[in-house]
């Protein structure tokens, strides 16, 4: 039985990063109608950016948060204003695949910069645990869960209380009369971008003590984003919240049960579940996923 | 609506320019080059396969690397373990494939542009993942060897330029189904669908059963393109015949090239290959990366300046001149 506990416990806190990543992925969504497939690449640069603060100048990657974040916003913006703007009113396929070209460019970028090699950020502090009753609980992912469910709730509350916020969830609702109660449109976009980028990259600080990071591990992490998203429901932050912690818990079940490459297997079919029978998720609108059938 | 084709460029062109690339290796027939020239013809085939659903119906697949992969494992499978020849283990192949995408088109159609988009990423992962883990049927990570036992009824050929030839052959029927599709009612129910499916189907056009069918066309062709490419290489592993990249890449040729268009598949896979032999002549393979890093920036500066693609980008170009002119 405590073993149960365990797993559901350590996927729980590895839920909880899915969860960040997840929310900055269907607030893009919700509000460009745009899915960014590049959004993988921006934790792999986080996670870089971590570890050569740490490897370099030896700043620990909590505390590297406060330069890292700011710094993914920033790159966000750019990217907005490149790539993701120019492309808004074009035909679908162009923007589907301006962000999947963005994403070969980045990993190639820094498989250029930085080879293949993985690189691991080694906390004195990453095999810390206590004792709760039979369970053992790391420091380090206790943290981490706290950390990224903080950000999480902090992008709720800035959606909820701020001008900005109320700004973004009225073009989400309706672009075209946010524009005429006089919201600006455009600098909505290219903030909820950057947010998206600035929130995977929270999450790429926080994974970074734990995963070492190659050019290819945003590219991984990114699919199970995906299932997370489309099963919270597009656009719905509590449902990529629910689902993150959701999908957390299943992995850990099934990587336990069944092995570690079966756990993949088993979150896509559950995907593919969802898509056929209700592909607007546990909490998403209705009539952004499917279309009327002849 | 499409112009009516003159006889000049709707069969004296592409006569000639395959005329063009049947000579290609001849003219330059260094190995390195006619290696060059067989994948480009094979991926322009693959991507041609693709753009039959992608782009005319506007099914952006990025699975299609699994129905490539099954084509490759089918007659790899059947040959090793049965001693059933690849020339009748690809139909297996195809037909494995397309039924296959029937039962994925059945469930993932009515999803709209992204969710579709995602499904078949969904779906090329399932493939690609099984294929690593049945180990007892596929080899696992470490893949299938083909023995090398050349003749012609096993496919195998000790001349590598042959298989250019095998490759030119499927670009040129692949080619001439899609024109005779495009030329067809069925496609112009499909662009009807791709542009607005509303109207279209205001208009009374059933799409759902012409679309899967396309899809499944789509996919026994691109399977026959798996089993050419084992093969080739005698080899057969999850990696390179089921990858992510590979599916973007049929996609990403047909896309640069015209989307949609007979030709634009052929084109961008001979720029895909351009852009590598050049990368690869002046960099060498010192810095890992690097062919790729340049590619990604040619489709996005294709995609931002040329979205509808270099082969009718320059077409109405020239148009715009001609009537300059004139």
């Amino acid at each position: 039985m405590d073993i149960y506990i365990q797993l559901a416990l350590s996927g729980l806190f590895i839920g909880g990063v899915y969860a960040l990543i997840s929310v900055g992925l269907t607030l893009v969504f919700g509000v460009l109608r745009v899915v960014n497939f590049a959004h993988g690449e921006y934790l792999t640069i986080a996670m870089y950016l971590t570890y050569f603060m740490f490897q370099r100048v030896g700043i620990d990657p909590f505390v590297a948060s406060i330069a890292v974040v700011p710094l993914m916003f920033v790159l966000g913006l750019a990217t907005e204003r490149l790539l993701i703007r120019p492309t808004l009113e074009a035909p679908h396929v162009v923007q589907v695949f301006v962000t999947f070209a963005l994403s070969l460019f980045l990993q190639n970028l820094l498989l250029a910069l930085f080879t293949s090699d993985f690189r691991s950020v080694r906390t004195p502090y990453a095999t810390a645990a206590f004792q709760i009753g039979p369970l053992y609980v790391s420091w380090l992912r206790a943290a981490v869960f706290v950390v990224a469910l903080a950000f999480a709730g902090g992008l709720a509350a800035f959606l909820k209380y701020t001008y900005m916020g109320s700004a973004i969830r009225a073009t989400a609702q309706d672009r075209r009369s946010a524009r005429l109660v006089g919201i600006n449109v455009d600098r909505v976009y290219a903030v909820t971008f950057a947010l998206g980028c600035a929130l995977v990259g929270a999450a790429g600080i926080l994974l970074s003590p734990l995963f070492s990071v190659n050019p290819y591990t945003g590219a991984d992490m990114i699919l199970v984003s995906f299932v997370i998203v489309v099963l919270g429901g597009m656009g719905s932050i509590a449902g990529a919240v629910t689902a993150g912690l959701l999908i957390g818990v299943v992995e850990s079940f099934t990587g336990y049960l069944a092995g570690g490459e079966l756990k993949q297997l088993v979150y896509f079919v559950l995907f593919m579940i969802v898509l056929a029978v209700r592909p607007n998720g546990l909490f998403g609108r209705k009539g952004a996923e499917v279309m009327d059938v002849t | 609506m499409k112009p009516v084709r003159s006889p000049l460029t709707g069969l004296l062109l592409p006569v000639a320019g395959f005329a063009v690339l049947a000579a290609l290796p001849l003219i330059f027939s260094d190995a390195f080059f006619v290696a060059a020239v067989t994948l480009a013809f094979l991926g322009a085939a693959a991507s041609l396969a693709w753009n039959l659903s992608g782009g005319y119906a506007g099914q952006l697949s990025l699975g299609h690397a699994a129905f490539y992969g099954l084509g490759a494992y089918v007659s790899t499978i059947l040959f090793l373990k049965a001693g059933i020849s690849p020339l009748i283990g690809m139909w297996l192949g195809a037909i494995v494939s397309a039924a296959l995408a029937v039962f994925l088109g059945a469930i993932t159609m009515r999803l709209k542009g992204s969710f579709f988009v995602m499904s078949t990423l969904a779906f090329g992962a399932v493939v690609h993942i099984s294929a690593i883990n049945l180990r007892d049927l596929t080899g696992g990570p470490s893949g299938l060897a083909i023995p090398l036992r050349p003749s012609p009824e096993n496919l195998i050929f000790a001349k590598k330029l042959i298989y250019t030839y095998v490759a030119l052959v499927l670009v040129i029927v692949f080619y001439a189904i899609t024109r005779m599709i495009a030329a067809s009612k069925i496609g112009y129910a499909l662009v009807a669908f791709r542009e607005n499916h509303d109207a279209a189907r205001a208009l009374g056009i059933r799409t759902l059963p012409l679309r899967i069918g396309v899809f499944a066309l789509s996919a026994g062709l691109i399977s026959i393109c798996g089993t050419v490419h084992a093969q080739y290489y005698l080899y057969v592993d999850p990696d390179s015949v089921m990858g992510l990249n590979l599916s973007l890449n049929f996609a990403l040729m047909a896309i640069v090239g015209g989307l949609g268009t007979a030709y634009g598949p052929i084109v961008g896979a001979l720029l895909v290959s351009v852009v590598s032999v050049v990368m690869q002549a002046y960099l060498g393979d010192q810095i890992s990366g690097l062919t790729q890093l340049a590619y990604a920036a040619i489709v996005i500066l294709v995609l931002l300046v040329a979205p509808t693609g270099l082969g009718p980008s320059a077409h109405a170009f020239l148009k715009r001149r001609m009537t300059w002119l004139s």
